[in-house]
C-alpha cells in the first residue's frame, strides 16, 4: 500500500513535471492572450471601440484567433452584450472592434472585458480561451459637468421607422423629471435613480429641422432636450440602365431616390463597380455616370451601383452585353436630291458601330403634318432611299433614324430635312359658275370660279384663261386673261348665246377647259318658292329629276343674303342626283337663305328648277309690328298691322298672337286665357294666317278700359313682350250726344261768327248808342230860348190829360214798409179839383231822350247789371273819355231792370230837376204840378248827334238818371 | 467760445474723414423729425414678431405648450427699455447700433437652421431692415453731433460683432436662438418707446447736452454701472 502511494506520488510528479515541460515548451500559445485592451466612445454613433493587440507571438506568424467580448452595464455582473470576434491576428497587431450601444453611453456605465482563443487549424490543440482581462470601465456620466439635467443622445440621426432609445440623467433628486416628444409627455423606465430610460419604436418624420425631445423639471425653468434627426427611408437607385454610343463610354444613368428631407442633407455618394473587370469609380453626379469601355474587347458587363449616406447602403445591379446596348448616333450628312414633282431621293451617312455591324434605318415622310410613307432600310454606312407618289408642288419633311439591326436596343435621335416637289400642270378644270342680269339689253354676265385645291392646282396658279365662243357666230373667239388670285370676272355680252371655257393656269401648264354656255334667256322664269327647314347639319334640298337631257344640276345660294354681295356659293351635282345637303360654317341662325336650283342642260346652259328658302335655325321674331287702331266703338275696334315686315324676321312668322287685358273675367269668344310672363292673365287671340294684317276686336264692352298688345309667333315661339297699348271704348249714348253737340256748338259758332261779321247791324238793331242829352241839340235849343224863331214846344200848348208814372219796384231798393201792390200812379198834370193838392213849386218835365233801348228791351233780351257795377261807374264818370260811354250803359242797365211786363209807357219823362232824383220815390212822391210846370218837347235824336257829355255837367245823382 | 469752435472744426473734420471711409450708403434725411419718425416707423415695424419669431418658432417646433413658456428673452442680452430710457440719445443711439449689429451677426448663423426658401426669404429681409434701421442711426447720430464716431453705417458685409458662444447641442441652440429673437422684438419694442419719447419731447436740447449724467452726477453713477449690467454678455459700453 506505501508502495503503491510511493508509486502513486512518484506518477502525479513525473506527470505534473511532463506537464510543467509541457507548459515550458507551449509557454508562448498559452499567453496569446488579448492584452493592452483600450477602450474608447463615440458618443454621436453610441460606439464603443475596443482595441488591444496579442504580443505573444512568433514572427511572422499568423494565427486565427478567437475573441470573446462581454460588455456589462451599470455592473459588471450585469453583462448585456457577449460575442465572439474571429480574426487573423499577427504579432503586435493593433486590433479593433466596435460595439454599438442601443443606450447612449452617456447614460449608463459600460465595463468591457475579453479573452482569446487560438482557432487557427494547424494548431488545433490550442483551442482554449485565455484568460479574462480586468474589466475597462466606460463611464461618461462623471464627464458630463455639473448641469443639473442632461438628455441623450445628442442630435442622433436615425431613419424613420428606427428604434431609438433616449434617457435623461438627473443632478437633482428634489425635482420630478418629465420628458416629452414634441409635446407629448413619455413614459419611461428607471435605469438608477438618476436615469430615465425612453424606448422609442418606430420613430416618424416630423419636420425638415427634427423632432424635438425634451425633458423638464416640474418646478422652476429647468429644461433641456435634444433634437432626434429623423430622416426619410433611404431608397435604392431606380431604372438603372447603361448604353453606348460609341462602343467607347458606357453611360449609366439612374433615378436618385428621394432626399432625406432633412435641413441637413444627408449627403449621399454613388459608386459604379464592375465585377469582371473589378473597376470601381466614384460619380460625381447624383444620376449619371460615364464607364470607359475597355479596350480588351470585353463584351460583358455586370455593374453594381451602390448608392450611400451616412445611415445605409443600397445597391442595384446589372448584367448586359456591350452590343446590345449600343445606342446610335443620329444620321449625319442627310440629304434631299433630284426632287421631281412626284419623286425625290433621301441621302444620309451613319456613324459605324462596329467593322461587320448593320444599321436599321426608319425613314419618315410628312406631308401637312401627318406621316404618309414610312419605310426601313438597312444601313453599313451610306443610306440611300427613293421617295416616290409625291405631289407636286408640295411641302414634305423627311426623316430618317437608325438602331442596330442584330440587337435592337434604341433608336437614334431622328435627322430631318424639308424639301418641296417641283411644280406640275393643274389636274381639274376650275368649278364655274355664272350669274346672269339683262342691263340695257346686253346681257351681263359675272363668272365665279372657286380656286383649285392644292392637289388640283399642283403648283401656284397664275392666271385664269376665260374663252368666249359665240355660239350664233362660232368663228368669233375672244380670250381674256384674268391674274390670278381673281376668283370671277363680269362680262357684258349681248343677246347671242356663248359659251364660256375657263382654264387655270401655273407655270408649267394649263389645266382642263371648265365650260359653260350662257343665252340670251337669263333662264330667271317665275318658279315659287319653296319652303325648306334647316337644321344643324345643313338644308337638305331635294328637286323633282328632269325628264331627260340634263347633265347635272347646280345649287345656288347667298352666304350673306343681306349683303350685296351676296357671296355667291354654288354647288354642282351629277345629273342622277335629286337632292343634296347644303351646309356652311356661314350659315347663322336667324337668316333666311335663298337656295335656287338649276338644271344643265347637255348645251350646258342652266336653267332654273327650283327655288327654295328657310333658315337654318328658325329664331323667334325679333321685333313686333306698329299697330294702329281705328273705328273704336262701344263694342269693337280695328287693329291693322301693314307696315309689317314679316320676311324680315328671323323666322318664317306663322301668324299673330294678339293679348286683350281687360276688368271682364271671362274672355270674349275667340280668345282663351293666357298667362303672361309677369304671372299676369289676359285673354289670347290667335291669328293664324300670317298674311292676316288686320285684326277687329269685337263684343267689346262700352266704356270699359280695354289693354292689348300684338305680337307674331314662328315656330319657335313669339316676340319680344312690348307695352300694352290702352283703349277705352266709348259710352253707348256718347255718339248721339255728340251728334247733337257738334252740330250745335258749330252751330252757335256759327251764329257768333254772323254776329261778330254783323256787330254794327246787330248793335244798330239791339242796343243802340244812347244819345247824350247834354249832347244834345236840344239842349242848343233851350239856350237859345230868346231865338223867337224856333218853336218848342211848351207845356202850356199841349193840354196833356195825365201822365202814367209807373211806380217801379226794385227788390234791392225797396223798403220794409214797402210792401204794397205796385199800382200805376197817375199824375194828373191838369189841374183838377180831385188831384189837385195845393199850390205848389212849379214843375218842370222836360224829357229830351227817347229811350230805344228801353222800348225795344222785350225783342233784345234783359242784361242785367249787378248793383256792384255802381261804384266802378263812379270812377268811370271821372273820366271825361269814359264818361258817355259809362254813361249810356249805365243808362240802359238802369232802364233794364224794369220788368219787362211793367213797362207800359214806352216813354219815360226824365226829371231835370233836382228833386226828382230817386227814381224810386217816384211812386211816394210824385211831382206834384203845379202852375208852372211846363212840358217840353220830347225829342228823337240820332245816334250820331249824341256828343259825349260835359263831366262838368253831370253830378253823381244826374247820372244815376 | 474759441476752445468750443475749435472742438467742432475738429469734429467736422473726423466726420468728414469718416465719411470719406464709409462705403456709400445713401443720403441722410437732414429733417429731424422726418428721420425720427421713420426710426419710430421702423422700429414699430420690427418689433412684430410675425417678422423673425413667430415663423422661426413654427420651423424649429417650439409651439409646443410646454415650450414656449421657455422661449423667453434671458434677461442681459438685450438692454430693458428702463434702462434705454435713461441712457441720453448719443447714448442710446451708440447702444442701438452695436445691439443692432450683434443680432444681424446672430441672424447670419440662425440662417443656417432655417430650411425653406420661403423663410429665409423672411430673414433676409428682416437683415435687410436692420441694416436700413442702421443706416437711419447713423444718420440720426449726425444730427446729434458728438456721436458719430460711435455709429458706424452698416457694413455690407459681415460685421465684426463678437460671435456668440458655439453651443452644440442643436436643442439647446434652437432654444436660445427662441429666447434671443424674443429679446430682439422686445428690445425694438422699447426702442420704439424711447424715439416716440423723443418725439413728445419739446426741445431737442437733450442732443445738446452730451452728458446728461453731469448734471444729474449721482444718477449717472448709477447709470453706468446699469448699463454695464445690461449690455450683452462681453460688452462694454464705450
Amino acid at each position: 500500500m506505501a508502495l503503491f502511494s510511493a508509486f502513486q506520488t512518484t506518477f502525479l510528479l513525473a506527470l505534473l513535471s511532463l506537464k510543467t515541460y509541457q507548459s515550458e515548451v507551449l509557454s508562448e500559445p498559452l499567453s496569446l492572450a488579448p492584452e493592452s485592451l483600450e477602450v474608447s466612445i463615440d458618443s454621436a454613433r453610441q460606439c464603443l471601440h475596443l482595441q488591444w493587440s496579442v504580443h505573444n507571438l512568433a514572427y511572422h506568424q499568423e494565427l486565427k484567433m478567437v475573441f470573446q467580448i462581454e460588455i456589462s452595464r451599470i455592473k459588471t455582473s450585469n453583462v448585456i452584450w457577449v460575442e465572439n470576434y474571429s480574426t487573423t491576428v499577427k504579432r503586435n497587431q493593433v486590433l479593433r472592434w466596435s460595439w454599438e450601444s442601443k443606450l447612449p453611453l452617456e447614460c449608463a456605465k459600460h465595463s468591457v472585458r475579453m479573452r482569446g482563443a487560438v482557432d487557427d487549424a494547424q494548431v488545433p490543440e490550442l483551442r482554449f480561451w485565455s484568460n479574462w482581462t480586468s474589466w475597462e470601465e466606460v463611464d461618461v456620466q462623471s464627464s458630463l459637468g455639473h448641469d443639473p439635467l442632461f438628455v441623450f443622445p445628442k442630435d442622433k440621426l436615425v431613419e424613420e421607422g428606427s428604434n431609438v432609445t433616449i434617457c435623461y440623467v438627473s443632478r437633482s433628486h428634489q425635482n420630478n423629471i418629465s420628458c416629452y416628444l414634441e409635446g407629448v409627455r413619455m413614459h419611461g423606465e428607471q435605469l438608477d435613480p438618476n436615469v430615465c430610460v425612453f424606448h422609442l419604436k418606430n420613430v416618424p418624420f416630423v419636420r425638415e429641422t427634427g423632432t424635438n425631445i425634451y425633458c423638464k423639471a416640474d418646478q422652476g425653468d429647468l429644461i433641456k432636450g435634444i433634437v432626434l434627426f429623423v430622416s426619410k427611408v433611404f431608397e435604392e437607385p431606380k431604372d438603372f440602365s447603361c448604353e453606348t454610343r460609341d462602343l467607347k463610354t458606357l453611360n449609366c444613368t439612374w433615378a436618385p431616390g428621394s432626399d432625406a428631407g432633412l435641413l441637413t442633407q444627408l449627403s449621399q455618394s454613388y459608386t459604379l463597380f464592375e465585377s469582371f473587370s473589378g473597376k470601381k469609380t466614384l460619380c460625381k453626379h447624383k444620376s449619371w455616370c460615364n464607364w470607359q469601355v475597355s479596350p480588351d474587347s470585353q463584351e460583358m458587363y455586370n455593374f453594381t451601383l451602390t448608392a450611400e449616406n451616412y445611415l445605409r447602403k443600397r445597391s442595384v445591379h446589372l448584367l448586359f452585353n456591350l452590343t446590345h446596348r449600343v445606342h446610335p448616333m443620329a444620321p449625319f450628312n442627310v440629304f434631299v436630291k433630284n426632287v421631281s414633282a412626284t419623286n425625290a431621293t433621301m441621302t444620309w451617312k451613319v456613324h459605324s458601330i462596329g467593322n461587320y455591324s448593320t444599321l436599321l434605318c426608319q425613314i419618315e415622310l410628312y406631308g401637312e403634318g401627318k406621316v404618309i410613307q414610312k419605310q426601313n432600310v438597312s444601313v453599313k454606312v451610306n443610306g440611300k432611299h427613293l421617295m416616290k407618289k409625291l405631289e407636286p408642288s408640295t411641302e414634305y419633311a423627311a426623316q430618317v433614324r437608325c438602331a442596330n439591326a442584330n440587337h435592337f436596343w434604341k433608336w437614334s435621335e431622328w435627322t430631318r430635312r424639308n424639301f418641296t416637289t417641283a411644280e406640275a400642270a393643274p389636274s381639274e378644270a376650275p368649278d364655274v359658275w355664272r350669274n346672269m342680269k339683262s342691263v340695257q339689253g346686253h346681257c351681263v354676265v359675272t363668272l365665279f370660279w372657286k380656286p383649285l385645291s392644292k392637289l388640283q392646282a399642283n403648283g401656284k396658279i397664275l392666271f385664269y384663261n376665260v374663252v368666249l365662243e359665240n355660239l350664233d357666230r362660232p368663228s368669233t373667239l375672244k380670250l381674256l386673261s384674268i391674274p390670278a388670285p381673281a376668283n370671277g370676272t363680269e362680262l357684258t355680252l349681248d343677246q347671242c348665246s356663248y359659251q364660256i371655257h375657263v382654264t387655270a393656269n401655273n407655270s408649267v401648264g394649263t389645266s382642263p377647259a371648265s365650260v359653260i354656255a350662257v343665252s340670251g334667256d337669263p333662264g330667271n322664269k317665275e318658279v315659287e318658292e319653296e319652303r325648306v327647314k334647316g337644321t344643324e347639319d345643313g338644308f337638305c334640298l331635294s328637286w323633282k329629276p328632269q325628264p331627260g337631257g340634263v347633265t347635272g344640276y347646280v345649287v345656288e345660294w347667298c352666304e350673306r343674303p343681306g349683303d350685296p354681295l351676296c357671296d355667291l356659293q354654288w354647288k354642282n351635282l351629277g345629273p342622277n342626283t335629286t337632292s343634296t345637303v347644303v351646309s356652311s360654317d356661314a350659315f347663322r341662325p336667324g337668316v333666311r337663305y335663298n337656295f335656287r336650283i338649276y338644271g344643265i342642260s347637255t348645251e350646258r346652259i342652266p336653267y332654273l328648277l327650283e327655288k327654295k328658302t328657310g333658315y337654318s335655325q328658325e329664331l323667334v321674331p325679333s321685333d313686333n309690328p306698329q299697330v294702329l287702331m281705328s273705328n273704336l266703338t262701344s263694342y269693337s275696334f280695328t287693329l291693322s298691322w301693314k307696315d309689317y315686315a314679316a320676311e324680315s324676321q328671323p323666322g318664317f312668322v306663322q301668324g299673330y298672337s294678339l293679348y286683350l287685358k281687360s276688368k271682364a273675367a271671362r274672355c270674349l269668344p275667340g280668345s282663351e286665357k293666357a298667362v303672361l310672363s309677369d304671372d299676369s292673365i289676359c285673354c289670347k287671340y290667335k291669328i293664324d294666317n300670317p298674311k292676316q294684317k288686320t285684326f277687329v276686336v269685337e263684343n267689346l264692352q262700352p266704356a270699359s278700359f280695354y289693354e292689348f298688345f300684338l305680337t307674331p309667333y314662328t315656330s319657335v315661339g313669339e316676340g319680344p313682350q312690348g307695352a300694352f297699348t290702352k283703349v277705352t271704348t266709348p259710352d253707348e249714348y256718347s255718339h248721339i250726344l255728340i251728334r247733337i253737340i257738334l252740330p250745335m256748338i258749330f252751330s252757335i259758332l256759327l251764329i257768333m261768327i254772323l254776329c261778330y261779321l254783323k256787330s254794327q247791324w246787330m248793335k244798330e238793331k239791339c242796343y243802340p248808342d244812347i244819345p247824350d242829352p247834354y249832347k244834345s241839340s236840344v239842349l242848343s235849343l233851350i239856350k237859345s230860348k230868346e231865338n223867337p224863331r224856333l218853336t218848342i214846344m211848351n207845356v202850356k200848348d199841349c193840354i196833356p190829360d195825365a201822365i202814367e208814372v209807373i211806380n217801379k219796384q226794385e227788390g234791392t231798393r225797396k223798403s220794409l214798409t214797402e210792401t204794397e201792390p205796385t199800382k200805376p200812379t197817375y199824375l194828373y198834370l191838369l189841374p183838377t179839383e180831385k188831384s189837385h193838392s195845393g199850390p205848389g213849386p212849379c214843375i218842370c218835365f222836360e224829357n229830351f231822350t227817347y229811350n230805344q233801348a228801353a222800348s225795344d228791351s222785350v225783342s233784345c233780351g234783359h242784361v242785367p247789371v249787378t248793383p256792384k257795377a255802381q261804384p266802378s261807374q263812379l270812377g268811370l264818370l271821372t273820366s271825361s273819355e269814359n264818361g258817355p260811354k259809362a254813361l249810356g250803359k249805365n243808362y240802359v242797365n238802369s232802364l233794364g231792370e224794369i220788368p219787362a211786363g211793367e213797362t207800359n209807357l214806352n216813354y219815360v219823362s226824365q226829371l231835370a230837376s233836382p228833386m226828382c232824383g230817386d227814381k224810386s220815390s217816384l211812386p211816394t212822391n210824385p211831382p206834384e204840378p203845379a202852375l208852372c210846370s211846363e212840358y217840353k218837347t220830347q225829342m228823337a235824336i240820332p245816334m250820331g248827334l249824341a256828343s259825349p257829355p260835359s263831366i262838368t255837367l253831370l253830378d253823381e245823382g244826374e247820372h244815376d238818371h | 467760445m474759441r476752445a468750443q469752435l475749435m472742438r467742432r472744426t475738429l469734429l467736422s473734420l473726423v466726420l468728414g474723414l469718416l465719411f470719406l471711409s464709409t462705403p456709400a450708403m445713401g443720403s441722410c434725411l437732414d429733417n429731424y423729425q422726418e428721420l425720427l419718425g421713420q426710426l419710430q416707423k421702423q422700429a414699430d415695424f420690427m418689433q412684430h414678431t410675425s417678422m423673425l419669431l413667430d415663423p422661426y418658432i413654427s420651423i424649429q417646433g417650439l409651439d409646443k405648450d410646454g415650450l414656449k413658456k421657455h422661449c423667453r428673452e434671458r434677461p442681459g442680452v438685450f438692454p430693458s427699455k428702463d434702462a434705454l430710457q435713461q441712457l441720453s440719445r448719443q447714448e442710446f443711439l451708440q447702444i442701438l447700433n452695436t445691439t443692432l449689429g450683434h443680432v444681424l451677426h446672430r441672424l447670419r448663423t440662425l440662417q443656417k437652421d432655417i430650411p425653406k426658401a420661403q423663410d429665409l426669404e423672411k430673414l433676409n429681409i428682416a437683415k435687410l431692415n436692420i441694416r436700413g434701421f442702421k443706416n437711419n442711426i447713423h444718420c440720426m447720430a449726425q444730427l446729434l453731433p458728438g456721436s458719430l464716431e460711435k455709429t458706424e453705417p452698416t457694413p455690407t458685409g459681415p460685421g465684426a460683432s463678437p460671435s456668440p458662444t458655439p453651443i452644440s447641442d442643436a436643442f439647446q441652440r434652437r432654444l436660445e436662438g427662441c429666447r434671443f429673437l424674443h429679446g430682439y422684438h422686445r428690445f425694438m419694442h422699447s426702442v420704439g418707446q424711447v424715439f416716440r419719447e423723443w418725439g413728445q419731447s419739446p426741445s431737442r436740447s437733450r442732443r445738446h447736452s452730451p452728458r446728461r449724467g453731469l448734471r444729474k452726477g449721482k444718477h449717472r453713477t448709477h447709470l453706468s454701472s446699469r448699463n454695464k449690467r445690461l449690455m450683452p454678455r462681453g460688452w462694454l459700453p464705450r
